[in-house]
Order: structure tokens, then C-alpha cells, then sequence
């Protein structure tokens, strides 16, 4: 990022010498090597669009019920040098426990289903899905717990930021990373929130059906190694 | 088993318990409850008014005949599905279609038609033995499809329509045998599914109307057109062309397919030319010795049409829209049958099977206090809208799959194998090819007079 500040500067100092088009020609030269040197930084663990799943647990004034869906786009990208890898002892590469990782994360929202009819539009509808088609998380910080034993489960607690139709909340949750299928990993976690936190009008029915503001997120994600240089 | 069988067209005793306990009629009113289309809240309900419509989905009609018309005319009383595109190659019926369907672009020539990128789901509902050829076009133009039952008039057109299907993942096919998408059938099905009836030990259906099935016309060419139904080299006959809907019953009910089948007919009303049977008496057989015996003839009216299924505790009808159940004397009790309403057919009780409608499950309206009991949409307005939701749900599918992992990723199909629980209960290709082979080799009995295997490989794709 200092790269970046100080063509800031050097931009600001000298953009009345600059014409337009080269403005815009240096800015994006100057993005793209920036992200070229920026995923140079980290192994990014990608999405795999096979095996993950998420789910909404929800309870009303009838019964319980269930939002599942199987899209979770984005990456996790750990430090470089930095391997997730549950087999071996502590963590492998690490300098500390927390990690100066991200993750990028995002859920169409059409693709949450409940199998009961109508109840889909409804969620979609509750949770503006036209304006705000996907559900975004910014992972922002994972914390190791320690001690970590080979052949167990990486654990860390996570902090990173929620956006559910249009309202972003920071949450703190704990995660675990274990092997998957075929060298993948699997990252399974659940959060406890409230509908109304994102300003999401829990469903109410002829004043005998009413859903509870208390739900429960809960995700399998499986992420692919960043393949060996 | 069928493990063929479609998601969406799977249904089991577990679907059934939950679909008629008082839970699940609770589910369903409410599971439902923010959730169902005809609960479009009142003002002063309290109710979240959400819409609980699916998305909608622009359709091309190719076929614009009787059925087209019907087709058509349902469409547009659909909220979600638009008629943008009429196709025939007859201009009078494009003419009487564009009543129901005024902002329809016409055409003649289907390829134009499936051109069109604004058109997203194809009906076909041309004559039979056109189907394959514009099944896939359209599925190579990325169209979903609702392809009209039987898929075809031959087993190779058939097969190669579902193959078709299969292979275009990113199309959501739909085959016409409306009665996978009614909620009625589904109960009833669950019902039996169930083991209510015992011991299934035979089946028997009919379908009796009398019509020549020859349409006139002043234009020899169009007469020609317009009778394809009645020369075998263009029609699989009785047993495809209006059979084939309780012949994918009894598959559905007996969940499998049959084995073998024989049966016999003859041009005994209409010698006028024609070459297809206008009586057949069919027999099919399924696994442990139970077999269909089907009565299919257009030079009688009596009794007209319905699906028996015995059991050694039950025996069930399937008429119209209904069901009624006929239990034996030494039956167990099932415990609701005394508040159940009944019908008297000749010296029998029926005992009416419709969905929701034991007491436990009947709910009293809170403002009227009037017992209401769900009824089922008719069953073509029933399948196309199912086909609209799915095709819905594929395109969303697809498009969200390509946003979160790109254009090139692999497993798509997967990925969209995972949203079938949204999708609602319809035909797909399979169900559609099991049922066309079926119908189109017992015309093949018919025809040869005697006994005809059902090879398993038929019905594989």
C-alpha cells in the first residue's frame, strides 16, 4: 500500500502537468501493478463451486425452518509463506498467532432455498435482493488457537464485516479448517444475529404466524489450495 | 425405483407423513405461511406484504393449434409468463392465438422464433412427430423447454429428445405430463406410496370417448396435415396420444416401469382410411405378477376415463381431479376415514381423497370462520407454472454460478443439481421418456398383436 501512497503524492504533486487520458492511462497502469504485487504478497485460497453449503437456521411461531444454499464465491488469502495445512503442528510459516489475512466472500442470495413454496420470494423480497443480489463478507483478522496438534483442525477466531441488504455489521466468529475432498480444505463456522440488526423485517402472517428475529448462520466452504508455484 | 427419476419428481413416504400430519399441514399453511401465492395479505392482515411470486421468464409458443390455444391462454393468465412469441405454420391459428396473446410477435418458421434472445422458454406443442427436430433447435439455442406429451411418435426420436435434454445443463427441461406437477396427485400418490392400500395386486385404467379423431377440412393438404394422428407412420396411436398420461401414472404409482407388455386392437368404428387403431386393450406388466390392463377406445363414451389401483387392504380411484379410496372390510382402521367425506358409487363407499382434507388439517378462515380446503390449481395451469419457476431457478442458477466462479469453472451441473429443492414438483426428461417408450411400445403390441419386452436399456439415456 505505500507504493500506492506515494503515487499519490507524487500524482497530486504533478497532476497539473498531466493531461487527462494519461491520467487515466497511469492510474490504471499503477492499480494493476499495485494488485500484481499485492497477490504476490499472499496464497489465496479460492472457492470451489463444488461442496460448500450455507445455512439460515430460523425458528417462528409454527415451526422451525431452513434457508440452504450452495454458492459461496471469493477466496481467503493468508499471508505469504503461510500454509493451511491442519496435518502439521501450529501453523505452518506463521510469525504469530494472528493473521494479517482477508477474505472476500459473497452468497447470491437467489440461491438461498427453503423447499417450501413462496417462502424463497418472500426471503428475497425481506432482504431487497434486487438491490442487494449478494450477501458480502470481509474477513479482516483470524487469530490461531493455540496450542494447535497435528491432524486436528485449524481453529481461529475471525473478525470481519457482514453485508445483508445493504447493511453492513462488523462480527466476531470462530472457525475451523480441516482437509477436504481431493487436497481442499474445508472452512465450516456458524453466527448467531438478529434479522433486525440488518434492518431485515422478520415475516409475519395474519398475526398467527410470526418468524422469529433470531436466526442462525451456519457454512461448510470448501477454498482450493493456490496451486504450487 | 427409478433412480433415474428426477429430483423434483421423486416423492416418498417421508414427503408424504410430512405433508399430512398436522405439522405439516401446519408447514404447509405457513411454511408457507408468509410464503403462498394465494395468501397475498390483506391491508388490515398485519401481514409483511411480500411478493411471493417467482421470477418471471418470456415464452415462445410453437404449436398454435387446440392445445397451443389452451396453452397459451394459460400462460397468460400466468403473472410470470409473459407470451412474447407464437409460432405455426397455419396463419388462421396464429390469428386466433394472438387473442389471448396480443403483444406476441408471430411467426412462421420456428427457427426465427427460437432467434429471438427475448424468448427464454419454448412450449411445444406441435403434432407429436415434429417435436424432436424443434426440441433441439431450441435446446441448442439455450432455450428451456416444455416439450408437449409423448416426446415423440418413435423410441429413437424419444431418445434422442431426452439425450438432448440431459446434455443442455444449463436448460431446464420439462416434459407435459401435467399430473407430476398437481399437488392432488402428489398426495394421493404418498398416500398410496404409504402402503395404504396393502399389497398393490393389480391395476386397470380406461379412457373412453367417442370422436372420430378425424378433423375436417374444405383444403385436401391441410386434411393432411390435420389427421397425422391417424397413420401410423406419423402417430404411436391411442395409447401414446392420449394414454400416455396414465400410463406415467400406474410408472409413478407402481414406481417402476413395466417389464413387458402385449395387447390388441383394431380399426372397428372408422374404417375411413386410416391406419391406427381407433380400439386397443393393452396389457402391462410389472414386477411380482401385477399388471395394467388398459381399455383405450374413441368409438365409445361409457365410463369415460379413470385409474384403478388395487391393493389387498384398498383399492383407489383416480377420476378427473379426484381421488376416492375403497377400503376392505378386514382393512385396518386409518383413523380419520370417519370424518373423511364420502361418495356412493353403486353399491361402494368412497372415501375422497383430497389433499388437506382430513379434519385434523382443515383450517377454519380467522375472519369468516368458513372451513376452507386447499384445492389444487387445474394441472396444465399447475405445470407451466412449475416450468416457469424451475426455468426461473436454472437461469439464476447458471448466471449466479458464472458470477462467483466464472464462465470456465467446472462443476455447473452439480452446482445446479444442488437447487432442486426450490424447484417444483414437474415431469423432466426422464419421466418423460419412460413414459413415452412405455406408450409407444404397447402401441407397438397393439400393433403386432402379441407379447413385447420393455428392455431396460430403452429406458436408459
Amino acid at each position: 500500500m505505500d507504493i500506492m501512497a506515494d503515487f499519490t503524492r507524487s500524482l497530486s504533486c504533478s497532476s497539473g502537468r498531466i493531461r487527462p487520458k494519461f491520467l487515466v492511462a497511469a492510474i490504471g497502469c499503477c492499480v494493476m501493478a499495485a494488485a500484481a504485487l499485492h497477490a504476490q504478497e499472499g496464497s489465496r485460497y479460492k472457492a470451489s463451486p463444488i461442496g460448500s453449503s450455507v445455512t439460515i437456521d430460523g425458528t417462528s411461531t409454527i415451526h422451525d425452518w431452513t434457508m440452504t444454499g450452495h454458492n459461496i464465491a471469493g477466496y481467503l488469502e493468508v499471508p505469504a509463506g503461510v500454509v493451511l495445512d491442519p496435518a502439521k503442528e501450529g501453523l505452518a510459516g506463521a510469525s504469530g498467532n494472528t493473521l494479517a489475512a482477508q477474505a472476500q466472500v459473497s452468497i447470491p442470495v437467489s440461491s438461498m432455498q427453503s423447499g417450501h413454496e413462496g417462502m424463497d420470494e418472500v426471503m428475497q423480497d425481506a432482504m431487497n435482493a434486487k438491490t442487494y443480489p449478494r450477501i458480502q463478507y470481509h474477513l479482516t483478522e483470524m487469530t490461531l488457537k493455540t496450542p494447535h496438534a497435528a491432524g486436528t483442525p485449524l481453529e481461529f477466531d475471525t473478525k470481519g464485516e457482514l453485508m445483508v441488504a445493504g447493511v453492513t455489521n462488523s462480527i466476531s466468529m470462530p472457525i475451523r479448517i480441516e482437509p477436504g475432498e481431493k487436497s481442499k480444505l474445508k472452512v465450516t463456522g456458524s453466527v448467531p444475529l438478529k434479522m433486525t440488526e440488518f434492518k431485515i423485517k422478520p415475516p409475519v402472517k395474519l398475526g398467527v404466524f410470526r418468524t422469529a428475529d433470531d436466526v442462525k448462520i451456519l457454512f461448510e466452504w470448501v477454498i482450493s489450495p493456490p496451486a504450487p508455484k | 425405483m427409478n433412480p433415474n427419476e428426477s429430483e423434483q419428481s421423486r416423492y416418498n413416504r417421508r414427503d408424504f407423513i410430512r405433508n399430512t400430519s398436522t405439522f405439516g399441514a401446519l408447514m404447509a399453511v405457513m411454511g408457507g405461511v408468509p410464503l403462498q401465492a394465494e395468501d397475498k395479505p390483506s391491508a388490515n392482515s398485519g401481514a409483511t406484504d411480500y411478493s411471493t411470486i417467482s421470477a418471471p421468464v418470456s415464452c415462445g409458443v410453437i404449436g398454435c393449434g387446440t392445445w397451443g390455444r389452451e396453452i397459451i391462454q394459460t400462460l397468460a393468465a400466468l403473472p410470470n409468463a409473459p407470451v412474447v412469441a407464437i409460432c405455426d405454420v397455419y396463419e388462421p391459428m396464429l390469428r386466433r392465438c394472438k387473442e389471448a396473446a396480443p403483444q406476441a410477435e408471430t411467426f412462421s418458421d420456428y427457427h426465427k422464433l427460437l432467434d429471438k434472445k427475448e424468448v427464454e422458454g419454448v412450449i411445444v406443442a406441435t403434432p407429436t412427430y415434429q417435436h424432436r427436430e424443434i426440441v433441439e433447435a431450441a435446446l441448442k439455442a439455450g432455450k428451456h423447454v416444455y416439450c408437449e406429451a409423448p416426446l415423440a411418435s418413435t423410441v429413437e426420436d424419444a431418445r434422442a429428445i431426452a439425450k438432448a435434454a440431459k446434455a443442455a445443463v444449463k436448460c431446464n427441461f420439462q416434459s407435459g405430463l401435467q399430473q407430476r406437477a398437481d399437488p392432488q396427485k402428489q398426495f394421493v400418490l404418498g398416500f398410496v406410496r404409504s402402503g395404504a392400500i396393502g399389497k398393490t395386486v393389480m391395476a386397470r385404467s380406461q379412457w373412453h370417448k367417442k370422436q372420430s379423431w378425424r378433423r375436417p377440412s374444405p383444403n385436401t393438404e391441410r386434411e393432411q396435415v390435420l389427421n397425422w394422428r391417424l397413420r401410423k407412420e406419423t402417430s404411436a396411436g391411442l395409447l401414446a396420444e392420449v394414454g400416455v398420461h396414465q400410463l406415467d401414472l400406474m410408472n409413478w404409482l407402481m414406481h417402476e416401469r413395466p417389464a413387458w407388455t402385449s395387447g390388441f386392437g383394431g380399426i372397428l368404428a372408422y374404417p375411413d382410411g386410416r391406419d391406427v387403431p381407433d380400439t386397443v386393450q393393452s396389457i402391462l406388466g410389472y414386477s411380482g405378477g401385477v399388471n395394467l390392463s388398459f381399455d383405450c377406445t374413441i368409438a365409445n363414451s361409457f365410463d369415460a376415463a379413470y385409474d384403478l389401483i388395487f391393493g389387498t387392504d384398498a383399492a383407489v380411484m383416480f377420476r378427473d381431479d379426484k381421488a376416492w379410496l375403497f377400503k376392505e372390510v378386514d382393512a385396518q382402521d386409518l383413523g380419520w376415514e370417519v370424518y373423511a367425506r364420502k361418495d356412493v358409487f353403486y353399491k361402494e363407499t368412497g372415501i375422497t381423497l383430497v389433499m388437506n382434507a382430513s379434519k385434523s388439517v382443515q383450517q377454519k378462515k380467522p375472519e369468516t370462520g368458513e372451513t376452507t380446503v386447499a384445492s389444487a390449481d387445474p394441472t396444465v395451469r399447475t405445470a407451466l407454472s412449475a416450468f416457469i419457476t424451475n426455468s426461473g431457478i436454472i437461469r439464476s442458477g447458471v448466471k449466479e454460478f458464472v458470477e462467483s466462479y466464472g464462465a470456465d469453472a467446472e462443476g455447473l451441473a452439480e452446482n445446479l443439481a444442488t437447487l432442486a429443492k426450490g424447484r417444483s414438483h414437474a415431469a423432466g426428461y426422464q419421466e418423460g421418456l419412460d413414459a413415452t417408450i412405455t406408450a409407444i411400445v404397447a402401441n407397438e403390441a397393439v400393433m403386432r398383436g402379441q407379447k413385447v419386452p420393455l428392455e431396460k436399456e430403452a429406458f436408459e439415456i
